[in-house]
């Protein structure tokens, strides 16, 4: 399947920003560098493209990227940047609320940009061992022995840590969908 | 045909761009990928324009002018696209312009001033590539490279030698030399094409080649600038190259009119600034333009300059290298010039003092009857007259060349003994075959060119043993590593960094007493300051000892004209003395230098004198018509391997046998040989230097 068909046929479980950076970084017009547009054009895509899977997307960057590319489109010297505009252009057209939930900083629907991802533990599995609390580098775990942990998300660095080191599988990734936790470490139901 | 650009009527050639005829025109189209020498590729769109008729913006460098279109430079489409391109290549490219050594003639800098834009909408990115300043000629910043391409088109394409192109870094592309090879390994010829057309400061010549005070060109081409004569070598290199030795005597013969005398025994300034030196060797230029002159026809003859008798008269006084050269160029102007030598032959120091093992009798006869030729009257043997009685027997000019002709004496301790010489005399002693003594064991003091010449004399003339004691250290002496190399191999004891003390002998020589110098220097006020060495005395047992430690003119005090320094003539920049029409040039004026820097104020004497005498001043002569030669100069195996020829010598043992000439020519192999070695730093200049849209 070719990448505009990508685009088209967006499955519910690929991220239309992380599909084109992927596409963008896998693009020949990375290794060329005889044309402006080309050249420098895949670099802005890139980067901001980058920015935006990490959170970073700023409330420009759609206009800017549909200026960039309308202009990709018809000064690269070849096609293989014309086409990586086309695509671009296309994904902007049917797929901009996914850009603009990232941009939003709301959330990554397929729940693939790891930065918009939350870790959560949930009180009903929690059995207040403190395992994952020893995991966490960032001390962003909150509790004591018999209390259910809290993950502070202001604290929390998505690295995964904690789900490694927790034998009752009760800390859970989510995406835009959250699940109902304990703001504060109460004690253990289980 | 004709083509209008923002409403003005312009000129245009048939498969001319809209680019070429704009600019041509002096209307200014943004650009920066395109170059006037180099095939337009459109990478960069700066010269985005709309034409009459098409929808979309088109590009100046790669649309052909057409009868009647109507262009726009300015339109809204493409100015979009032009400031996008532009930001998108600030976007990427160092902001530190005042700490790049391009800055203020950089055309990206210009460019993006003229546009008024910034990078600030767009993510920025610095692609550092480290510097690569390990060739001694080219330095490699790519880091601020913008992938324009000139370069490698310049490379590729204009100079067929294929060492640049795109290469891949970890952090993007740029220019460069791909396989990770040196531009040595990679068979670059260092014609310097890559950095000339560079709009920006990624390719740029090593900061030790540009020297302040010289202005660009002399900078490209050191050797053609550093040549007091100004000889154009690059272009008799190339002749030589391609086997036309009577085009590349022709080159020299415009600026000299000794090029055989030259091709012997010239100090060679040239080589010492060529830049292949900073490679591995310089160029023999000096034995390539004796190679010239021995291979010659003279058919540059047919061509030159004679103009009507203007009825003026001139007078030279001395017939060395200085002389003679005023008097070709005068006699050839139409003034009737008279030569006034105290010797019996014409040449001066060439005749007198330069040993015949290096310049023999027939090379210099035969220049100099090349120059009488011309027309001039050379009276020979005749006692020394003075300018203002020459004035009075009715010369309108007159020129004072007698050279620097007497020997200095130090007073040292028995330096008036009998086996006591100086070098002039002994020197022109020698060449006039007149029987001289000679000691069997000969101490030679000073450290320059003519100690040598007196030592190896000495050796020819049957000394036993010669010696050579001089101040300065090996480094520091004035002779060359050749005469250093080639005395030595003959024989020559060399005690440098050493002082002589004195003479030792009651009534005649017995031996010189020297010790060892620590340290020697010219103070603040350029006195010279000799530190010794305790406790190293010896006495040299010699029976002969020869002075060569400068010389300087002789009579001058007579000629009534203004002195400086002692004996030498005063003169302003036009070579005027403080006698109206009255002239100097040459070692009477300057103190010894080198015969070239003589013919070189032959020269300026002769403009200044024609002036003088009515004439436009102008002695240039042009041999040769105009050829411009090929910018393709293709790839050579192993070109910068090339090793410098060197000619066939006679064996140190025959050579000291007598005073034939110690080097051959080189064959016409060897010069062809030894010109390919040249990096054609000149076709350099060739190229369009594009103007900045301030110029416009």
């Amino acid at each position: 399947m070719n990448t505009l068909d990508k685009v088209k046929n967006l499955k519910e479980t690929e991220c239309i920003v992380d599909l084109l950076l992927k596409e963008v970084r896998a693009n020949q017009c990375q290794t060329c560098g005889k044309c402006v547009f080309g050249y420098e054009g895949i670099t802005q895509l890139e980067m901001i493209l980058s920015d935006i899977t990490e959170k970073k997307g700023r409330s420009g960057d759609l206009d800017l990227l549909k200026d960039l590319s309308e202009t990709m489109n018809t000064q690269s010297l070849c096609e293989t940047g014309s086409e990586i505009a086309q695509v671009i252009l296309t994904a902007l057209k049917i797929h901009s609320a996914e850009f603009e939930e990232h941009i939003g900083k709301k959330g990554c629907k397929a729940g693939i940009c790891r930065k918009f991802m939350t870790f959560h533990i949930l009180a009903d599995q929690c059995t207040g061992c403190g395992d994952c609390m020893d995991a966490c580098e960032e001390d962003a775990i909150l509790g004591k022995t018999r209390f259910i942990h809290v993950i502070d998300l202001d604290e929390c660095t998505q690295c995964g840590a904690c789900i490694n080191a927790c034998e009752e599988d009760a800390i859970i990734k989510a995406g835009i969908i959250k699940p109902k936790c304990p703001k504060k470490p109460i004690p253990c139901k289980r | 045909m004709n083509i209008i650009i923002d409403g003005k009527e312009i000129e245009a050639l048939k498969g001319q761009s809209i680019l070429d005829a704009a600019l041509k025109a002096g209307i200014f189209i943004p650009h920066l990928c395109s170059h006037p020498d180099l095939e337009a590729k459109g990478g960069c769109r700066l010269c985005s324009v709309e034409i009459d008729g098409q929808s979309e913006a088109a590009l100046a460098c790669k649309t052909m002018a057409k009868e009647g279109m109507k262009v726009t430079v300015n339109g809204v489409k493409a100015e979009k696209i032009r400031k996008m391109a532009m930001e998108l290549i600030l976007a990427t490219h160092p902001a530190d312009c005042t700490g790049c050594p391009k800055y203020g003639k950089c055309e990206l800098q210009s460019m993006y001033q003229y546009l008024g834009v910034s990078p600030q909408r767009w993510r920025k990115k610095s692609r550092i590539v480290a510097n690569n300043d390990s060739n001694p000629l080219v330095s490699h910043l790519f880091t601020r490279c913008v992938r324009c391409g000139r370069c490698i088109r310049a490379c590729q394409d204009l100079r067929g030698v294929k060492v640049l192109d795109y290469i891949r870094t970890d952090t993007g592309i740029c220019a460069g030399v791909p396989g990770g090879k040196t531009l040595k390994e990679a068979g670059c010829r260092f014609c310097g094409a890559c950095i000339e057309v560079c709009p920006t400061g990624s390719i740029m010549d090593q900061v030790k080649i540009m020297k302040e005070d010289r202005s660009y060109t002399d900078n490209i081409v050191p050797c053609q600038s550093t040549c007091p004569a100004h000889i154009n070598v690059p272009q008799y290199i190339r002749y030589i190259r391609e086997g036309d030795f009577d085009k590349a005597a022709a080159v020299i013969r415009e600026k000299v009119p000794f090029p055989e005398t030259l091709g012997s025994i010239c100090n060679h300034a040239c080589e010492s600034v060529c830049k292949r030196s900073e490679l591995d060797a310089p160029l023999s230029v000096c034995k390539l333009k004796r190679a010239a002159a021995v291979n010659e026809s003279g058919v540059w003859k047919e061509h030159v300059r004679k103009e009507p008798a203007t009825g003026k008269k001139a007078a030279i006084i001395g017939a060395g290298p200085a002389g003679l050269t005023a008097a070709y160029y005068l006699a050839k102007k139409g003034h009737e010039v008279t030569i006034f030598e105290k010797n019996e032959k014409a040449g001066g120091q060439c005749r007198y003092g330069i040993p015949s093992y290096r310049l023999p009798d027939e090379i210099l006869d035969r220049e100099i009857q090349t120059i009488l030729e011309v027309g001039i009257d050379l009276r020979t043997g005749i006692p020394l007259q003075t300018p203002d009685q020459l004035l009075d027997q009715g010369f309108h000019s007159v020129l004072v060349s007698i050279g620097t002709h007497k020997g200095t004496r130090l007073p040292l301790t028995g330096s008036d003994l009998p086996q006591v010489s100086v070098n002039t005399d002994f020197l022109k002693q020698a060449r006039q075959g007149e029987t001289i003594y000679t000691g069997s064991r000969v101490m030679v003091l000073g450290g320059g060119n003519v100690a040598y010449d007196c030592a190896r004399t000495a050796l020819r003339l049957g000394a036993k043993e010669v010696h050579i004691t001089c101040l300065e250290d090996e480094q520091q002496m004035t002779a060359t590593p050749e005469e250093i190399r080639e005395g030595t191999e003959e024989g020559v004891i060399l005690h440098s960094a050493c002082s002589f003390l004195e003479i030792t002998g009651i009534d005649k020589v017995e031996g010189v007493e020297i010790q060892k110098v620590k340290k020697f220097y010219f103070d603040d006020r350029r006195k010279a300051v000799i530190e010794l060495e305790e406790g190293t005395n010896q006495v040299i047992e010699v029976d002969h000892v020869i002075f060569a430690v400068g010389q300087k003119p002789e009579g001058t005090e007579e000629f009534g004209l203004e002195l400086t320094h002692g004996p030498y003539i005063q003169v302003d920049r036009n070579l005027n003395t403080s006698m109206k029409g009255v002239y100097a040039a040459g070692d009477v004026v300057t103190g010894t230098q080198s015969v070239i820097a003589a013919i070189a104020a032959g020269r300026r004497a002769a403009e200044e004198m024609d002036l003088y005498l009515g004439g436009d001043g102008d002695i240039s002569e042009k041999f040769l018509d105009e050829e411009i030669p090929s910018p393709y100069i293709g790839r050579m195996e192993n070109f910068a391997d090339q090793p410098r020829m060197e000619p066939k010598t006679e064996a140190p043992k025959l050579r000291t046998a007598g005073f034939t000439m110690v080097e051959q020519p080189f064959t016409c192999q060897q010069a062809r040989c030894e010109a390919d070695r040249c990096l054609q730093c000149d076709l350099r200049l060739q190229l369009s230097k594009p103007k900045l849209w301030n110029e416009y």
